[in-house]
């Protein structure tokens, strides 16, 4: 991807992070591939969350800890950190770059109109939700979703993905990965109660925040500080991890990429 | 910024939808193409259509019986089904879908009995298995009204276009995958479902024994047709793409440039579909003199339109899946050997040819009609038994 481009997105990435903080309506209507209402939950609330790649260290204690909270099969993540060694080709210093992804309960979020027997929803304070109980496993959200949050899991053969923590949120507890973060990178909170942290640290760090894959247009709720702008969309990189395939082109393993 | 990057660290994403979903796709491709096929002779009455149809009618009705089958098998909880009719949702295209398709089927079925109706009140008496069915599904000796025909047809006909429009429409809204993310898809899973259905009534008249001439040229031009329009449809594609960033082209340009497996995808797509035109053109402009000994090869460009139908589903439904969104590289997917692999895909066309056999063996569907009584139907009505002089070396069938 060439420069231009990436610095075009990055621009709005940025600008979005702003848009989506102006007005948090629900965008209800009746057309095909349209939000439907959304429901349940507080509508005096609206959830979001900072992240602060400065603090994050890649240690994946929020993999591990959203894991066992959350009972997800093996090999499948409702959080995960995404890491990257960036090299520079002058001075060939190396850095490492940490990118903790989990759902962005998006403002426009492209998998709920899509469900066929509304499973998923959008509560009333911005948290992306699956009925397990209701959900016909179509996967049809999987495939929808540009941030592949979500996952068939296979124990319960439904769609599942980040939740917040919603059952933990309920309970006045902060989401596994929250607690959990070594660095205190995570910030979670009320985006609409002006005297949260995080409705400071976005007053504060305004121009700053990014997020992910803003030309989708669906207006993420999870935003970056310390971003950089070449990692908003598909990373441009060299994959680490080499299938090693058998004669028969069957997959034995993995090979780390020699470097 | 001159800086390389490598992952170090990215969780592997897995497919969503198996392998069940492109026969389902390919399937009900078929089925409402093969629809549009027997509609000339069963709907609007052009007789030179007959042979056609009757094969076309055929393919139509075991594929519509097929089709949900598949499409139900790439449900994680199948058994809840109904919950698409107990939470239909207008936001949904697969919920659109889901409606339509129960009509649909319905639909299909009930002009297949009507199509089939006056044959069955002529194998009344027929000994066996063959006769029971006949008494029992003939529901009496009145005749088929043809205006039933005709409005049954029509109304399924209608409704056809409805499963063209979402199957095409629940992909091209899907913006999370670019590839499928444009107006050209729909059509483009339309024109190559009618190259598949003219290149399986292309196979069904030489396999059946028909041996159709008639029924030949007419597939003929409607593959040559069928692939005009694709090629038309995959040239605006490409020109209304070529010069943005992002998007669909962009997309299947970045594919194409990183992946080996994707550019021999693209060659052998693109190779196979100006042979097939080629060769269906050589065909069609042969003097009609040679033209019998020509056609009777046609169905072996049958199975090249067949399998330029399928492909094309499972590049579209299968590798698009494989572009990775959040990790970099291409993901590796080898078909599993199970129910979500070779299984599924074994299992449907098994399922799908048992229809065709068991309709062929009880089911005197070489007689379809416009309509009509028991009287109707004579045996020379009836391809069923090749001239052994004009075919030489037809298997014995039926």
């Amino acid at each position: 991807m060439d420069s231009i481009r990436r610095s075009l997105l990055g621009q709005l990435a940025r600008l979005s992070a702003g848009a989506a903080l102006i007005p948090l309506a629900s965008v209800a209507s009746a057309g095909i591939n349209s939000q439907p209402p959304r429901r349940e939950g507080d509508p005096t609330k609206r959830y979001g969350m900072v992240i602060d790649l400065r603090q994050c260290i890649g240690c994946q204690a929020c993999t591990v800890s959203c894991h066992i909270e959350n009972d997800a099969p093996l090999g499948k993540f409702r959080t995960t950190v995404s890491q990257y060694e960036v090299e520079h080709q002058d001075t060939g210093e190396l850095a490492t770059f940490m990118l903790p992804r989990l759902c962005n309960h998006c403002e426009n979020p492209p998998c709920i109109p899509v469900c066929p027997v509304e499973a998923t929803y959008q509560q009333q304070d911005g948290i992306v939700v699956v009925d397990s109980d209701r959900c016909v496993g179509c996967a049809y959200c999987v495939n929808a979703c540009p941030y592949d949050a979500r996952f068939i899991n296979d124990k319960t053969q439904t769609a599942d993905k980040c939740t917040f923590c919603a059952h933990r949120l309920e309970a006045g507890l902060l989401p596994a990965c929250v607690e959990s973060c070594v660095g205190g990178a995570r910030i979670i909170g009320d985006m609409r109660d002006p005297e949260s942290q995080i409705s400071r640290m976005i007053a504060e760090h305004r121009g700053e925040l990014m997020v992910l894959q803003p030309e989708k247009n669906t207006l993420p709720q999870v935003f970056y500080l310390g971003m950089d702008e070449r990692f908003i969309t598909r990373p441009l990189a060299e994959p680490v991890a080499l299938e090693v395939l058998d004669p028969h082109g069957k997959e034995m393993g993995y090979e780390f990429h020699g470097h | 910024m001159n800086s390389m990057a490598i992952e170090l660290l990215a969780p592997r994403y897995a497919i969503a939808w198996y392998p069940w979903a492109v026969q389902y796709f390919f399937l009900i491709a078929i089925s409402y193409a093969t629809l549009w096929l027997a509609a000339p002779a069963l709907v609007f009455g052009k007789n030179t259509w007959l042979p056609t149809a009757r094969l076309a009618m055929l393919a139509c009705l075991t594929t519509t019986l097929v089709a949900p089958v598949a499409l139900l098998a790439d449900l994680h909880q199948p058994l809840r089904f109904w919950h698409f009719y107990a939470y239909a949702t207008s936001s949904s295209w697969m919920s659109i879908g889901s409606l339509l398709l129960p009509l649909y089927v319905v639909g299909v079925l009930l002009l297949g009995w009507l199509a089939w109706r006056p044959a069955l009140q002529a194998n009344r008496q027929a000994p066996g298995l063959m006769g029971l069915i006949a008494r029992l599904l003939s529901f009496g000796a009145a005749p088929t009204p043809r205006a039933a025909l005709v409005l049954v047809g029509l109304a399924t006909l209608a409704l056809s276009t409805g499963i063209m429009l979402y199957t095409g429409a629940e992909l091209a809204v899907v913006k999370a995958r670019p590839l499928w993310n444009t107006v050209w898809l729909p059509p483009m899973l339309v024109a190559s479902g009618f190259i598949a259905a003219a290149g399986l009534v292309l196979v069904l008249n030489r396999v059946s024994g028909m041996r159709d001439l008639t029924s030949s040229g007419q597939m003929l031009k409607v593959l040559l047709g069928a692939c005009v329009v694709a090629g038309l449809v995959a040239g605006s594609w490409f020109l209304d793409g070529i010069n943005a960033n992002v998007g669909s082209v962009a997309a299947a340009l970045d594919s194409v440039r990183a992946s080996p497996s994707w550019r021999s995808t693209a060659l052998w797509g693109g190779l196979t579909g100006l042979a097939l035109f080629g060769a269906v053109l050589y065909l069609l402009t042969r003097p009609a003199s040679r033209r019998p000994g020509l056609y009777a090869w046609a169905w072996v460009l049958g199975l090249v339109a067949i399998h330029m139908g399928w492909m094309f589903r499972w590049v579209v439904l299968m590798d698009v899946q494989h572009v990775a969104r959040n990790s970099a590289g291409f993901h590796h997917y080898g078909i599993p050997a199970g129910s979500s692999g070779i299984l599924g895909i074994v299992g449907t066309f098994g399922l799908w040819l048992a229809a065709v056999l068991m309709i062929d063996l009880l089911i005197p569907w070489r007689q379809a009609r416009q309509g009509g009584s028991a009287a109707d139907v004579s045996p020379s009505d009836s391809n069923a038994q090749p001239d052994a002089k004009s075919v030489e070396g037809a298997p014995s069938h039926g």
